[in-house]
């Protein structure tokens, strides 16, 4: 607002700027290191932190009133219901009506990289239906 | 107060105090307090309406996650980073061009805007190179999906999830854009000035959500 208008200074922008570009290079470095289990939960934890920096300092949430700080935070809860109990959904399901696949993993077994499983797509050229797979009536 | 600044429709002349000020509020920081509300309320179904989009991507991850993590390291990673630099970078100069308007530097904020339309630019740019890469590939949703490099099964959804995400986020750069061009044409007329510049704060917040849904997508769908 005007009473601030004078004496606001442009570094703190440039410093959230800093920060955000070493984040990326962080999950950009730990990305690549294929860090299995924690390759999830640590790019969760940088692109949160990175938001974070986004939200209460380019969107100056940091100098606003409560009900706006209200408002993001009920979205933000509702994002984290809407997935944690649709994951937990399917995460309980009988085994055998879940697509083939195991719970979070982020590494490709050895095996899996050497020999390509017998699963082959059908030739075919793109937009005709591909031979040899039974199509709807 | 700038009296050359433009009136807006539906202003109340007999007020004349400000010429800002819609006739039913009654005074400019009640109704930019109102603005600023309306527009966190927006941004809140739009981080909701990706939030589907995530859940979903979270239930296939779930289901499929060895071929996720291995189409994910066909995809262009170097596009991924390198178009978070450039959506990082033009979130700092919509800051900026907020902090011009607010210290009244009105010149030095419509540059800062048109710099934010040229990195916006570079983003869809780099991402037609990469979709037509991923098209040359047939790297694609469901029946299309022909890619020799990674024969599993579930890693078709990966790309069907790849081109819905990046393609809503996409389609919110192409809003920002055009919000940002009206900002941009608006304060180049002198329409905002230090006591008033909620419209181009309200813009800024759109485009810092644009790079916010693009913080979670660069993870999810290039590293991991």
């Amino acid at each position: 607002m005007a009473e601030n208008g004078e004496h606001h200074s442009a570094l703190p922008y440039f410093l959230v700027w800093v920060a955000l570009l070493i984040l990326t290079v962080t999950t950009y470095v730990t990305g690549r290191m294929h860090l299995g289990t924690w390759a999830l939960p640590l790019a969760m934890i940088i692109a949160v932190t990175k938001s974070l920096l986004v939200i209460l300092f380019f969107m100056h949430l940091w100098e606003q009133k409560g009900a706006n700080r209200i408002v993001i935070a009920t979205s933000f809860v509702f994002v984290a219901l809407i997935i944690s109990l649709t994951v937990a959904d399917v995460a309980t399901r009988f085994p055998l009506s879940t697509p083939a696949g195991a719970p979070f993993g982020t590494d490709i077994p050895a095996e899996l990289e050497e020999t390509a499983p017998e699963y082959q797509p059908p030739a075919g050229k793109i937009g005709e239906p591909p031979r040899g797979v039974p199509q709807p009536k | 107060m700038s009296e050359a600044a433009a009136l807006p429709p539906g202003e109340h002349p007999a007020r004349g105090a400000d010429p800002h000020l819609a006739h039913h509020f009654s005074s400019l920081e009640r109704q930019v307090d109102a603005s600023r509300l309306g527009m966190w309320l927006f941004l809140c179904t739009e981080v909701l309406l990706f939030a589907g989009l995530f859940t979903g991507y979270a239930v296939y991850r779930y289901s499929f996650p060895i071929a996720f993590a291995a189409s994910a390291r066909t995809s262009e990673i170097w596009a991924g980073t390198l178009n978070t630099v450039v959506l990082i970078t033009s979130s700092l100069t919509v800051a900026l061009a907020i902090h011009f308007v607010r210290t009244g530097r009105q010149r030095a904020a419509v540059v800062c805007l048109l710099i934010t339309l040229a990195f916006a630019l570079t983003f869809l740019g780099i991402k037609a190179i990469e979709y037509t890469a991923h098209f040359h590939e047939h790297q694609l949703p469901g029946r299309y999906y022909r890619f020799e490099g990674v024969r599993l099964p579930g890693a078709s959804m990966y790309w069907a999830l790849y081109f819905l995400m990046t393609g809503l986020h996409g389609l919110h750069v192409l809003i920002g854009m055009s919000v940002l061009g009206v900002i941009a044409w608006r304060t180049s007329r002198g329409y905002y000035t230090p006591h008033y510049y909620v419209g181009i704060e309200l813009a800024g917040l759109y485009w810092h959500l644009v790079d916010l849904i693009w913080i979670f997508l660069f993870p999810l769908l290039y590293l991991i």
